[in-house]
């Protein structure tokens, strides 16, 4: 049980970023150079893939388990109460859906009003805004998958996840950027926010020395509580929702 | 420094600060109870009710 619930949650909050990012690289790419857009993101991948190998290690060798635990608990709810947050307003009407399609699309013209340098001289603004962009979604990836993976039995399903994901995104990258308007990112968004703080409920009481009834299955019953809880203040939020949506 | 605290912390402080408060609550009733009171049995559901306690008091501006 907790291994498909860790590799849907790595998998989903993988995907969900990087597609983010995926969306910033693309407005850079498409409206100025492929080759500097792709300069800046791998600049920014080798980044976090450094701070990948820094922090998992670091974190599972000097921290002991209790404690590390609670920790891996406060950075699960910290990401996971957020995207709740917004996934209830998104879902009872009073805050914008998540959309990366139209993040592009605004990046894009954003792009436009920047002037290219001569050709053969690099594009340092395009480099910036792809390494900027895939910087900060790449480190909400790691502080997840690394929060995920540090459970006794955690690693391989969060990077299995994480694995899946990039080739999910990568692929949506290749083919085109049209299908980045079909993802029902709002819902998916909610459904990674249910999931991590289930996750960070859980690690945070068996930290604080709480022995859950039914050990692992537990992770289904609170899943179920957190679910019904944010569905309750969905139906409860739209019948506040003013006639006029909020924006974000 | 802007993007860097709104991508760990978040856009309110509320979920940050009702994370804090409600370990430290917990923290005191582990250390209060011992290692086999009744926290060690029920402090899961009290833990969840303070976390869906915050995620409740955060929703609170959009109901105004």
């Amino acid at each position: 049980m907790a291994f498909v619930l860790t590799l849907i949650g790595a998998a989903l909050a993988c995907g969900l970023e990087m597609l983010e990012a995926l969306a910033i690289v693309l407005a850079v790419g498409l409206t100025r150079r492929m080759r500097d857009a792709l300069i800046g993101a791998a600049g920014a991948a080798l980044v976090c893939a450094l701070l990948a190998l820094a922090l998992g290690p670091l974190l599972l060798s000097r921290v002991s388990i209790e404690p590390l635990r609670v920790v891996i608990g406060a950075a699960l709810l910290l990401f996971g109460l957020e995207w709740l947050r917004k996934g209830i307003l998104r879902l009872a009407g009073m805050r914008s859906p998540s959309d990366s399609f139209k993040e592009f699309v605004e990046e894009r013209e954003a792009l436009e009003e920047v002037q290219l340098p001569a050709p053969g001289e690099p594009d340092w603004a395009g480099r910036v805004i792809a390494f900027k962009g895939v910087l900060l979604e790449g480190i909400e990836v790691i502080l997840i998958v690394t929060a995920l993976a540090a459970r006794p039995g955690g690693l391989a399903p969060a990077l299995v996840g994480g694995g899946v994901a990039i080739v999910a995104v990568i692929a949506i990258g290749v083919v085109a950027h049209a299908p980045l308007s079909r993802i029902p990112e709002t819902h998916l968004k909610y459904v990674v926010g249910v999931v991590l703080t289930t996750f960070g409920v859980f690690f945070a009481a068996e930290g604080l020395g709480v022995e859950w009834p039914l050990s692992d299955a537990a992770l289904l019953y609170i899943a179920a509580v957190v679910l019904g809880f944010s569905q309750l203040e969905i139906a409860s939020l739209a019948r506040h929702r003013p006639r006029e949506a909020v924006g974000a | 420094m802007r993007a860097a605290r709104k991508l760990i912390l978040g856009e309110t402080w509320t979920l940050p600060a009702a994370i804090a408060v409600s370990l430290a609550i917990a923290g005191v009733a582990d250390a209060v109870s011992g290692s086999h009171g009744w926290w060690h049995d029920a402090g899961g559901f009290v833990l969840l009710a303070l976390v869906l306690a915050g995620l409740a008091l955060a929703l609170r501006p959009a109901r105004r």
